[in-house]
């Protein structure tokens, strides 16, 4: 069975010293101003007494990610094991899909012109380590593994507690992030919410592609300019590497 | 070679209908290019990176660290996982440690001052001149006042080789705020009546441990890593958490019962807790019996300290008092009263470190699972050095910066029967603060004695790191101190307030970038621990030890320093102690194994050895040393100020993300908090007609005051405002901190404990008024 990974997060382990943030920040040098991943700090009152609960948050890896659907270059992509992920030679840096998460995790990074995003630290899994954040974790709230593996952590921990997902009514896209908050219920602050700025996949798949060849003009122009670019370097890219190879 | 994989070309809509031919066909593509775009992608590789070890110096914890570099430049700091201190976590200052290396605006050259002290206008120099000028400016001072002129305040960059330098030199007055602005009053309570320190890295068995009940003991913001993950995995493993704070804390939040206690009377609610334990015969006979004196004269003392007479000073009900004694005896031995980290805060803080010594001592947690474990020590001897004529080398020069050991003679600098010089500060002076720690003293009294020239002339000051302004409450003597000293020295790493007011200012390597003396803890592993520098040091800067080395070889002081290179002073040590600098780089630290027969000596049939500083086998419930003195009445509840109407206790304490006074000026923990605001309950907030984010100004009874946003929330008492430590930075050279939020270091008292002289800084009240 190929591999599934998902990242846990225990927010009663949980105690906003925000060590995930700054090791994602050294990490992958992300620019001041932003961040791939985040602590949101909700205080409550509950009976006149105060409550505060904390959230990890990132990039959620959705089974039907409309990050992916926004994409109007093929940037964004599934990988097999569900991560997520922005290819930087293709992507035009036109932000369609940061309006489409409705978790706010993709952003424009200013220094590269492309979308920057949780990766689930794929460069560092591939070799076998833990996402940067899961290693630095303080509480070791943090908790990533492949759940198709009966024998990984996350799996055991899935079937130990009840794990809940920020999902609502209106945004229920398969997140691969699970929450446990000991039988709270997740308040509003955290849940996804849809950006009414985002012109949702459906009616990319069902009405702008059929007529694409005609109406296309005004959405193609808000990528055009910094999009050929890439593409063609990117088909520079291809065409080198594939070169490479043949030698 | 890239990794491709798979992908779903159905995923990518808009692209399918672009293959399909037109739209990128406008844009000029070829159709062959088009099939390239729907080629697999390549994935990013992880960049290559060389490692080596250290240990952090974002606070004074000291965790355990794999640095990765790249070109020769650190770029990721990683923890170590065998390191004790922190099992491989790195919280987001020791993240951020980078930033201090990298750091546009740090100490980079030697500067000597041109302006008038204090501002701020410096001219480079070479370091031979610097050096220079430090040594003959040092031994003019010596020569014209003796040695003990000169001060040393270090709170730096592993500070030993300073306080080595000092001792050379022939001063007693070395200091560290660690004790008289933060944790001395547990520290002495705790080798009083147990014979045991029990700070810096406390040796509490926090995984098995079952009850916590948590004095302020913020655990979660005023963060340690292995401290706080060991916390964690205990209340993951089950344990009650018992939280008393005048605020809502995380830790309030993670906590099964809250109490928003009354500010300054914890000692009230811990001495009603002893009243109860013993009255209620709730307390470990067994233990009590074998290693305790002075039971019978403890429980006549506490008789009065009823929980009723408790209830209306704490505002905890004295029912729950008597139910939590009960709870808490019932989980004996695997519990503990944890004391606040800083414990300077009342006006006899020492009594209520005591009251939770006892109280511990009572639940018999000493040497037991899940209680207080014995530590190990991994034995490394120290150099070759000649004998310190005035100062005594059992100070700092044992252990690195924190001390494990247990003294063999504690205390033992009460009389100097040798004629060495008395410290300036007075800490361990008869007739003075005979039982304040000299190891560390009293830095609070020292600033003083150097603005009074009292009782001696101090003439000479040399600082390494530290912000005595921000890291202290009386800026007016510590001004007049920096004011009045002929000369001034500091090194550091990074600029602030007080190392503005500096004659030479020395730039230090930071921790990334150098060799270091080496770590030698105990925890239930003991161990020894080697720093490596991560890349070269940048721009002009050098290691402490290469500073205090080449400023003793110019005042004839180098037989204190007798290798030519800090790496042959860790060899020689590591060889002494069986190993060698070769084989400790390989592995960042050497370790003897947890045992728990050593650990838990009394869950293992063996016994506890107990010494006290007057000299007691057992436990003294009631120290014969402090009554000889007549600093019993330490014990006794002594009342604290009230605020009136119209005024709020002054509260201030940490985040997990900055370390005092330090880290405002990082820009990457500058980025997850950029400025301190004042908390204020809802309630207290309207009367005044504050909202949230209004601009506040507070002033205190002494007439000092700021200005601060408001944060309204009912996670704070109504009589009291809170504000987290180490902001309101005026130095411009701190580009990203200065005129952020508000100092409480210029708010918070400075009246100090009668008992010990450490500081007492929440003593203040304050009014609040909208701007």
């Amino acid at each position: 069975m190929s591999k599934q990974y998902v990242m846990l997060a225990d927010t009663v382990r949980c105690i906003n010293c925000k060590a995930c943030v700054v090791a994602c920040r050294a990490e992958w040098e992300t620019p001041m101003g932003h961040t791939r991943d985040w602590v949101t700090e909700v205080e409550l009152v509950q009976n006149n007494q105060p409550q505060v609960m904390l959230f990890p948050g990132r990039c959620q890896h959705c089974d039907d990610a409309p990050c992916i659907e926004a994409c109007p270059s093929g940037a964004a992509y599934k990988r097999e094991d569900g991560i997520v992920l922005q290819d930087n030679c293709i992507c035009s840096g036109c932000e369609l899909c940061v309006p489409a998460c409705p978790y706010e995790a993709r952003w424009l990074n200013p220094e590269t012109n492309a979308i920057s995003k949780c990766t689930f630290c794929q460069p560092r899994i591939d070799e076998g380590l833990e996402p940067t954040c899961v290693q630095t974790c303080v509480g070791r709230a943090l908790i990533f593994g492949d759940i198709n593996d009966p024998e990984s952590e996350v799996a055991k921990l899935l079937q130990e507690k009840e794990w809940l997902q920020l999902v609502t009514d209106e945004v229920n896209i398969g997140p691969n992030h699970y929450y446990y908050t000991a039988g709270e219920a997740i308040p509003d602050e955290v849940m996804p919410k849809l950006n009414e700025r985002h012109l949702p996949g459906t009616i990319m798949k069902n009405v702008v592609n059929p007529v694409g060849a005609i109406g296309i003009g005004a959405m193609l122009l808000t990528f055009l300019g910094a999009g050929v670019v890439k593409l063609i370097s990117r088909r520079d890219e291809v065409n080198t590497s594939e070169n490479k190879e043949e030698k | 070679m890239s990794t491709h994989d798979h992908f779903d070309p159905s995923r990518r809509a808009f692209l399918g209908a672009a293959t399909g031919g037109t739209a990128l066909t406008i844009a000029g593509l070829p159709s062959q290019a088009l099939a390239r775009i729907n080629a697999p992608h390549d994935h990013e590789e992880l960049k290559k990176t060389t490692e080596v070890f250290g240990f952090c110096d974002m606070c004074y914890w000291r965790c355990g660290l794999k640095i990765r570099s790249r070109d020769g430049r650190a770029v990721k700091i990683d923890g170590n996982t065998e390191h004790p201190n922190n099992w491989g976590v790195v919280c987001a200052k020791g993240n951020s440690g980078l930033m201090v290396a990298y750091a546009p605006n740090r100490l980079k050259y030697p500067m000597k001052r041109v302006g008038k002290r204090g501002e701020n206008k410096w001219k480079q120099i070479s370091w031979d001149e610097a050096l220079d000028t430090v040594a003959t400016e040092l031994n003019k001072a010596k020569e014209k006042y003796g040695p003990q002129t000169l001060a040393l305040i270090g709170h730096g960059s592993w500070e030993k080789p300073y306080h080595r330098l000092a001792h050379a030199f022939g001063t007693p007055n070395t200091t560290s705020p660690v004790f008289g602005l933060c944790c001395g009053p547990r520290g002495v309570s705790n080798m009083i009546i147990m014979g045991r320190n029990l700070t810096g890295n406390e040796t509490i068995d926090l995984e098995n441990c079952k009850y916590f009940l948590m004095m302020g003991r913020n655990i979660t913001e005023s963060l340690h890593n292995g401290e706080t993950l060991g916390w964690v995995n205990g209340v993951a493993n089950g344990a009650k958490v018992v939280y008393f704070d005048p605020r809502y804390s995380i830790t309030a939040a993670k906590a099964d019962e809250y109490y928003a206690i009354r500010p300054l009377t914890d000692h009230a609610f811990l001495l009603a807790m002893i009243n109860v334990v013993i009255n209620e015969e709730l307390y470990d006979k067994q233990f009590i019996a074998e290693y305790v004196v002075g039971f019978d004269e403890l429980k006549e003392r506490v008789q009065k300290y009823t929980p009723e007479w408790a209830e209306p000073i704490t505002e905890v009900p004295a029912q729950d008092i008597r139910r939590l004694a009960k709870e808490m005896a019932a989980k004996a031995p695997s519990v503990f009263v944890y004391a606040p980290r800083r414990m300077t805060r009342t006006s006899n803080d020492f009594g209520t470190g005591m009251a939770i010594t006892i109280l511990n001592t009572l639940f018999g947690v000493w040497g037991r699972k899940g209680g207080v474990f014995t530590p190990q020590n991994y034995k490394v001897p120290e150099i070759d050095l000649p004998k310190f004529e005035h100062a005594t080398a059992n100070r700092i020069d044992v252990g690195g910066d924190f001390n494990y050991e247990q003294p063999e003679i504690p205390i033992a600098h009460i009389q100097d029967k040798d004629g060495k010089y008395q410290r300036a500060d007075g800490a361990g002076v008869m007739g003075r603060w005979p039982i304040a720690n000299p190891q560390y003293g009293l830095t609070n009294e020292m600033w003083k004695a150097m603005a009074e020239q009292r009782p001696y002339p101090v003439k000479a000051l040399m600082t390494a790191g530290g912000n005595g302004f921000l890291n202290s409450t009386n800026y007016d003597i510590i001004r007049k101190a920096l004011e009045t000293v002929d000369f001034y020295v500091a090194t550091d790493v990074i600029p602030n307030e007080m190392n503005m007011y500096a004659d030479i200012l020395l730039p230090e390597a930071s921790y990334l970038e150098r060799y270091d003396d080496l770590q030698v803890g105990g925890g239930r592993e003991g161990y020894v621990a080697v720093r490596m520098p991560a890349m070269k040091p940048l721009h002009g800067t050098r290691d402490a030890w290469t500073i205090c080395k080449q400023l003793a070889d110019r005042m004839d002081l180098g037989a204190y320093f007798p290798h030519d290179s800090i790496k042959e002073l860790i060899d020689d040590r590591l060889k002494k102690a069986g190993s060698s600098l070769a084989e400790i780089e390989k592995v960042g630290i050497l370790k003897i194994p947890a045992d728990p027969k050593k650990n838990f000596p009394l869950d293992h049939g063996g016994k506890l050895k107990i010494k006290t500083p007057s000299g007691s086998s057992k436990a003294e419930m009631i120290p014969g040393m402090l009554k000889m003195m007549g600093y019993d009445k330490a014990l006794d509840y002594v009342e604290q100020v009230r605020p009136n109407e119209d005024e709020f206790h002054m509260t201030f304490g940490r985040i997990g993300f900055h370390t005092h006074a330090r880290t405002q000026d990082n820009v990457w923990t500058a980025d997850l908090m950029r400025e301190n605001v004042l908390w204020i309950h809802p309630e207290s907030a309207a009367k005044r007609g504050i909202n949230e984010g209004d601009l506040v100004k507070v002033s205190d009874r002494k007439g000092r005051s700021g200005e601060i946003k408001a944060k309204v929330t009912i996670r704070i008492r109504k009589d009291t405002i809170f504000m987290v430590h180490g902001f309101g930075h005026w130095d411009s050279r701190m580009t990203t901190a200065n005129g952020k939020g508000l100092a409480d270091s210029d708010l918070a008292s400075y009246e100090v404990d009668p008992s010990i002289g450490s500081m007492s800084m929440g003593l203040s009240l304050v009014k609040v008024e909208k701007v």
